[in-house]
């Protein structure tokens, strides 16, 4: 199952996505959070925004996954994380983070990164580390807003980043429950 | 060579957020156009809009075919009470989508594939009546594709899943103006959307039919 996840993403970076350049894309999300920084002048409140950034453009993203590959609903949330991070994170980023830390329920499982391609030619001043600042916290909520289009409401946040000293980025999932799908209402 | 009469797009939340016709007699759609309105524009086959004239933008394919719910008549947003809605056409919508949905749900019943995330498990494709055949497609965001066709058409499901995945989610997903909402449906408007759609169908509906 695992090795089709990772064929599927593979053939999909190479075949059906088209590429932008990879410092455009770093650089035009660095200014972006710099922006941010100062319009909000407040971490908590930029993580905030990054999320909600996030969630807009997941929800649209699981269409635009599931049109360029041919997978289908996933068994269940093990099946689901290896496809976000070997076919999700690989046609969008290139990178495909590992998948550790299942809980005991099997409703939480993390992603850890050890290349984050946002990362690259950033520093953060001591301030925004100080200040909780998580830089790449859009990533978090493009994974919400996408599973939350295939009826899975999660949370989904940053543990750990490379830009705050620690050795390993990690994104950790939560499945908060599964979504009904919406019944038509009834005649009046 | 496949015939298409019109297709229904719906939403996740049930609602009808797009339909067209092609060849369609006594449409809810003409009448209401013919009676509302005496500007020709919109019998030939433009939207019911209120306070628009009558649009005579350059259309990208010439004659249009009509098309329903724009925001000013679709439940979600309509602006006052007294915007125009086609209500023969919102129960028509319904009634499909309500045939629509207990099909799917009998047949991922028997599959024992039910269940409350819905989905199409169980593999729903096609129904026929002796004037019709009428064509599913599910995707698994939920976003539901019905397609009339003349009884003659055997499967659309690779028509309908290259409408979804080249024009659904090209022109639609990937509108920045088309606002993706988990509360409210959004109708589509968008005239590229329109325009591929329907030259897609023009093209299937006069390429020849591969021997199967």
């Amino acid at each position: 199952m695992a090795k089709q996840y990772k064929a599927a993403g593979e053939e999909a970076w190479k075949n059906n996505v088209e590429k932008v350049n990879a410092e455009l894309f770093i650089f035009t999300y660095g200014s972006l959070v710099v922006q941010l920084m100062r319009d909000y002048e407040d971490c908590a409140a930029v993580n905030a925004q990054l999320d909600k950034m996030g969630y807009n453009i997941g929800v649209r993203l699981a269409d635009d996954i599931l049109a360029r590959t041919s997978l289908e609903r996933c068994a269940d949330l093990h099946a689901t994380a290896e496809a976000v991070a070997k076919v999700g994170f690989k046609m969008f980023l290139n990178v495909v983070p590992t998948v550790v830390g299942w809980s005991a329920d099997s409703r939480e499982f993390s992603l850890q990164l050890d290349d984050n391609p946002l990362n690259d030619f950033c520093e953060l001043p001591p301030r925004a580390v100080q200040d909780g600042l998580w830089y790449s916290n859009v990533l978090c909520g493009v994974v919400r807003g996408a599973l939350e289009m295939l009826h899975m409401q999660t949370e989904v946040w940053f543990v750990r980043d490379v830009l705050r000293g620690d050795d390993a980025s990690e994104i950790r999932v939560r499945l908060v429950r599964m979504l009904d799908e919406e019944v038509p209402a009834g005649d009046d | 060579m496949v015939v298409a009469y019109n297709i229904y797009i719906f939403d996740r939340h049930c609602e009808c957020i797009f339909y067209t016709e092609w060849n369609r007699l006594n449409s809810p759609l003409a009448a209401d156009a013919e009676t509302d309105r005496s500007s020709k524009d919109l019998v030939r086959g433009n939207q019911v809009l209120t306070g628009d004239g009558g649009s005579s933008r350059s259309s990208v394919d010439g004659q249009r075919p009509l098309v329903w719910p724009t925001t000013a008549t679709s439940t979600a947003h309509r602006v006052s009470a007294e915007s125009p809605r086609n209500v023969a056409m919102e129960e028509e919508a319904k009634l499909v989508y309500g045939v629509v949905y207990s099909t799917r749900n009998i047949i991922n019943k028997l599959n024992s594939k039910d269940s409350p995330q819905g989905g199409n498990p169980g593999g729903f494709m096609s129904f026929a009546t002796n004037t019709y055949r009428l064509h599913y497609y599910e995707a698994p965001t939920g976003v539901k594709f019905v397609l009339n066709t003349d009884v003659g058409a055997t499967s659309m499901q690779p028509v309908l899943e290259m409408i979804y995945r080249n024009i659904y989610v090209e022109y639609v997903v990937k509108n920045p103006l088309f606002r993706v909402d988990p509360k409210t449906s959004t109708p589509i408007e968008n005239d590229y959307f329109r325009a591929v759609l329907n030259n897609y169908i023009r093209e299937i509906s006069s390429a020849a039919v591969p021997a199967s």
